[in-house]
């Protein structure tokens, strides 16, 4: 296909909103607050026109926001030299990057909760949806200088969230930043690199492949557009992206003054769940987490499942059960496993037996394993095949059982072979 | 002005490599000189073949004769030169004709009375040889059906220096008595062969089916096969037992001695399928190498099992000795089973330098020269008691070991080592009530080698095309990435690591078995029963 063609496919409205991400740096409030009131085609006629668009109600009111509108279109027809055709930004929408705009139906919802300082339009590379990955995320950052620990700690949440079906999103920096992204990588689970700078521009450098490997499993995003350079600045307006993409918003570690702070600062104006990893009170690496657990609310985390659960009161800690798994509340412990436990039919230690553990998932068990529960003993060991005749199934089955029980906790291994396991 | 080529074979470990004899007879000072890194058992060769000449009837050149062996640089060790010199020296002499030394291997060590005698490592100097597009070998009488087994040799049978040079004049049989034997390699050798000499004598290890039914035939008093049918309440060992020899996994093996750690260990061989054609020629090699090898049994097909005891050195584990590097413990196990019974008793660097194979699957002895490698991918099974008293637990028995003893005496097995396990269980002294309800459950090691042979076909097919053929062998990560089990599977696997009772590293290693569980049960892919029965299998060890 040819780049004109392919022009030609791309509508009027994105192809302005192309071409605004080219002029305006991201987050300037003027373009933010011009884009509610205007349609993105009549404002960059309007810039290259060098003429206010039309007065319409909010737009240039006041003679200071008329001076200030009037300011911000002399700063966007600076660059105006350097708008490519719409040939070009065709071109560049080959290669997989694309582009996603507020009016496609894969824009994430999230983003909108920034207002005026919503994204013009995100530049993309990669497959993956982007507005359903955002639906189950978590942002995991922290600082670039991180301590074998952070970055430890970092890659295992990831990896543990990923393995769930929650989506990482994260900066692309160097250290908690990657580690991040490589935890949910090593368990082929989706994650989001969101970059300060063109998508097709490896920042940090070292990071190329890092993100090639993003790309092919997630995806790899930015407000600017590609062949972009990073700039200091530019990653603190990034991190407000990171914020309003996400669930939730994880700090592993921060230094006093670290960038992530800057992350945790918008996850918490946009009223989303921030969440900080602890780590030793004497590391400095870790004051920010520290700081942020005191002073603003942060809620104390330290495993992937406290992150699920906090992000996810009605406890839908797992991603959906196979189907005739259990019923409903099965994979949270304790809640609700007292109404009942198995087919109704089966006899066994109900709430008033010595073995019975309130806390033990009991409706997860299947009719087996329950029969096989209950050919225990109530006290001592006994041996794999006596239970197999008492219980009246086969071999096999038992051992099945007894991996199923064990792993639940309802059985340990003593001196005389597997006992029930006493509560408490 | 004489000259003369021959051709011998020079091992290092158990890879062999060509190597050229020159023998020059020149005017000068009579004297015989050898060349190029002999050791002192090559050097002595000297008088022994002028012996074995002058005593086979044929006359020694008195000149100057000076003896290469090439390349120079490689250290050459071992009496099989011999032959290879003498028909070297007796060709550059004139008697025996140049063209017939040409394309044969001569190997072999010569008596003073001219006589050849058997040496080690034949099949693999044989193997050489024929990568090296040598046609014909000759070997001694009693070498010849190991080296038969290579395909597309033929193996001259000599018996004694004046066989070898009637063979080579174009008269076999002239002067010796004994007739001189051709055989074609790779072709199975027919029952009761004039070449099978020895006494018969075979290690217990090594039954074929032949032997098998003359022992039933005997009736009692025949040693029996061991059959893992008599492991009576044992069922879950039977069954760890059972995954193991499917997939290759290492095991080990905690209890009370009487509980049948050792029974169940020695059973092992009986339920793993004979090795193909390429394993068996391996093992044999390296068996050869070691002059282990039965002397009526050329070719070992049944996987060896070997269990030494724990006051062995390195050398003895892993391999090594001066001189000729000879193959340890876990080369000899390989294709088959290395059992470490008291494995804490061990010493601790013996135990470490078992890490290196595991890992890569060979042992390299490094020397000044050479590096010899042996090919060691065996399936380790170590077995302890649970303390050093080794007496059972309980009050009425006696053991007063403190947890801090019995946690140093298991500590002695060294974690890096203990990684590599991927089946641990426990056994427990039997009880009456088991004994009796295990008994329809028992079966016999007939029944489970099929499943172990359907299963590890299976695991093969899948696994075609990668550098594996075990689920053992598998590394955790591709495991992961490119045969994770059915979606869902791991839920109680998930819980347990939730639970802390496993770590993420006992994941892959429940997954890597529950592969095999899956295989033993003919289902394309683990489901939640297979990781159930693995996870049942991981946590059946006190921790």
């Amino acid at each position: 296909m040819s780049p004109a063609s392919l022009a030609a496919e791309l509508c009027e409205r994105t192809l302005a909103r192309a071409g605004l991400t080219y002029l305006a740096e991201p987050g300037d409030p003027a373009l933010g607050a011009l884009l509610g009131i205007c349609e993105p085609e009549e404002i960059l006629a309007a810039i290259k026109a060098d003429m206010l668009p039309g007065t319409g109600p909010g737009c240039g009111d006041s003679p200071a926001s008329r001076a200030a509108l009037e300011r911000a279109l002399g700063r966007w027809r600076i660059r105006l030299p350097k708008l490519p055709s719409a040939a070009d930004i065709a071109g560049a929408c080959r290669d997989g990057i694309r582009l996603v705009c507020p009016e496609d139906p894969d824009w994430p919802g999230g983003l909108d909760q920034l207002g005026p300082a919503r994204p013009y339009a995100l530049w993309l590379r990669g497959n993956t949806d982007l507005r359903h990955s955002c639906q189950r995320s978590v942002s995991v950052v922290g600082s670039r200088a991180a301590t074998g620990y952070g970055a430890h700690v970092a890659g295992e949440i990831a990896a543990d969230l990923a393995e769930r079906g929650w989506v990482v999103v994260s900066g692309g920096a160097y250290g908690i930043d990657a580690a991040a992204h490589r935890g949910a990588l090593a368990t082929r689970g989706i994650t989001i690199a969101v970059l300060a700078c063109g998508v097709d521009f490896p920042y940090p450098a070292g990071h190329a492949e890092l993100f090639a490997d993003i790309a092919a499993h997630g995806l790899v995003i930015s407000e600017w557009p590609p062949g972009c350079h990073p700039a200091r600045m530019r990653f603190l307006v990034r991190n407000r992206v990171i914020a309003a993409l996400s669930c939730g918003t994880v700090i592993v570690e921060a230094g006093e003054r670290s960038g992530a702070l800057n992350t945790a600062r918008h996850a918490a104006e946009l009223g989303k769940p921030l969440m900080a990893v602890p780590g030793p009170v004497t590391s400095a690496q870790s004051a920010g987490c520290h700081r942020i657990i005191r002073e603003w609310g942060a809620s104390c985390v330290t495993r992937a499942a406290d992150i699920i659960d906090l992000l996810s009161p009605l406890s839908a800690t797992d991603a959906p059960a196979p189907a005739g798994a259990g019923s409903a509340g099965a994979g949270s412990a304790g809640a609700g496993s007292a109404g009942g436990r198995g087919p109704a039919t089966l006899p066994g230690p109900g709430p008033t037996s010595p073995a019975w553990d309130p806390a033990l998932p009991y409706d997860d068990l299947d009719a087996d394993t329950t029969r096989v529960l209950d050919a225990f003993p109530a006290r001592g060991g006994a041996g794999t095949s006596t239970i197999a005749v008492d219980a009246g199934v086969d071999l096999d089955t038992v051992l099945r059982c007894i991996g199923v029980l064990a792993g639940y906790g309802f059985i340990e291994r003593g001196d005389d072979g597997w006992r029930l396991r006493r509560p408490g | 002005m004489a000259l003369a080529r021959t051709h011998s074979v020079a091992l290092i470990g158990v890879t062999g490599q060509v190597v050229e004899i020159e023998v020059d007879i020149a005017n000068g000072l009579v004297a015989t000189i050898l060349v190029g890194l002999p050791d002192t058992a090559l050097r002595e060769a000297r008088d022994r073949i002028r012996a074995a000449i002058t005593n086979s009837g044929e006359e020694w050149p008195h000149r100057k004769i000076t003896i290469g062996l090439s390349p120079a640089s490689l250290p050459k060790r071992g009496s099989w030169f011999d032959l290879a010199i003498a028909i070297g020296v007796l060709t550059a002499a004139g008697t025996v004709p140049r063209a017939a030394v040409d394309g044969v291997i001569f190997f072999g060590e010569l008596g003073l009375d001219g006589r050849l005698r058997p040496v080690r490592g034949v099949l693999p100097a044989v193997l050489a040889a024929v990568d090296a597009r040598f046609g014909k070998v000759m070997v001694a009488r009693e070498n010849a059906a190991e080296a038969a087994l290579v395909p597309g040799v033929r193996v001259i049978a000599v018996s004694s220096l004046t066989g070898a040079a009637d063979w080579l004049r174009g008269t076999p049989g002239l002067h010796d008595g004994l007739p001189v034997t051709e055989l074609e390699g790779g072709q199975p050798l027919p029952a009761g062969h004039v070449l099978n000499v020895g006494s018969g004598a075979r290690g217990p290890a090594h039954n074929d089916a032949a032997e098998n039914d003359a022992a039933k035939a005997a009736g009692p008093g025949a040693v029996a096969t061991p059959d893992l049918a008599e492991l009576l309440g044992q069922a879950m060992a039977r069954r760890a037992a059972e995954v193991c020899a499917a997939g290759g996994h290492h095991l080990s093996l905690l209890g009370p001695p009487g509980a049948g750690k050792t029974m169940l260990a020695e059973r092992i061989p009986s339920i793993l399928p004979r090795l193909d054609t390429t394993a068996a020629l391996e093992v044999t090699a390296i068996h050869s190498v070691a002059g282990t090898l039965p002397p009526r049994v050329p070719l070992l097909t049944d996987p060896p099992f070997l269990a030494p005891h724990h006051t062995a050195t390195k050398a003895a584990i892993v391999g090594g000795g001066s001189g000729i590097i000879r193959p340890g413990s876990a080369s000899l196990a390989h294709r088959g089973v290395l059992f470490l019974d008291e494995a804490p008793e061990f010493a601790r660097d013996v135990l470490d330098a078992l890490r290196q194979p595991l890992e890569a699957g060979e042992v390299v002895v490094a020397r000044s020269g050479v590096t010899a490698r042996f090919p060691a991918r065996f399936t380790l099974i170590l077995a302890a008691n649970p303390c050093p008293c080794a007496r059972a637990a309980g009050p009425a028995e006696g053991c007063s070991c403190s947890p801090t003893t019995r946690r140093r005496y298991l500590g002695r097995i060294s974690g890096p080592l203990l990684d590599r396990v991927d089946v641990k269980i426990e056994l427990e002294p039997v009880g009456r009530t088991e004994l009796l309800n295990d008994r329809s459950f028992a079966e016999s090691s007939r029944t489970v080698a099929l499943r172990v042979l359907a299963a590890r076909e299976r695991a093969a097919h899948r696994l075609r095309g990668t550098p594996w053929r075990l689920n053992a062998e598998v590394p955790g990560s591709e495991l992961r990435r490119t045969w994770p089990p059915a979606p869902g599977a791991l839920r109680v696997v998930e819980r347990s690591l939730e639970r802390g009772q496993i770590s993420a590293r006992g994941v892959v290693k429940v997954i890597r078995v529950a592969w095999t569980v899956a295989d033993l049960a003919g289902r394309p892919r683990p489901t939640r029963d297979d990781c159930d029965t693995a996870l049942g299998l991981w946590l059946g060890v006190r921790r």
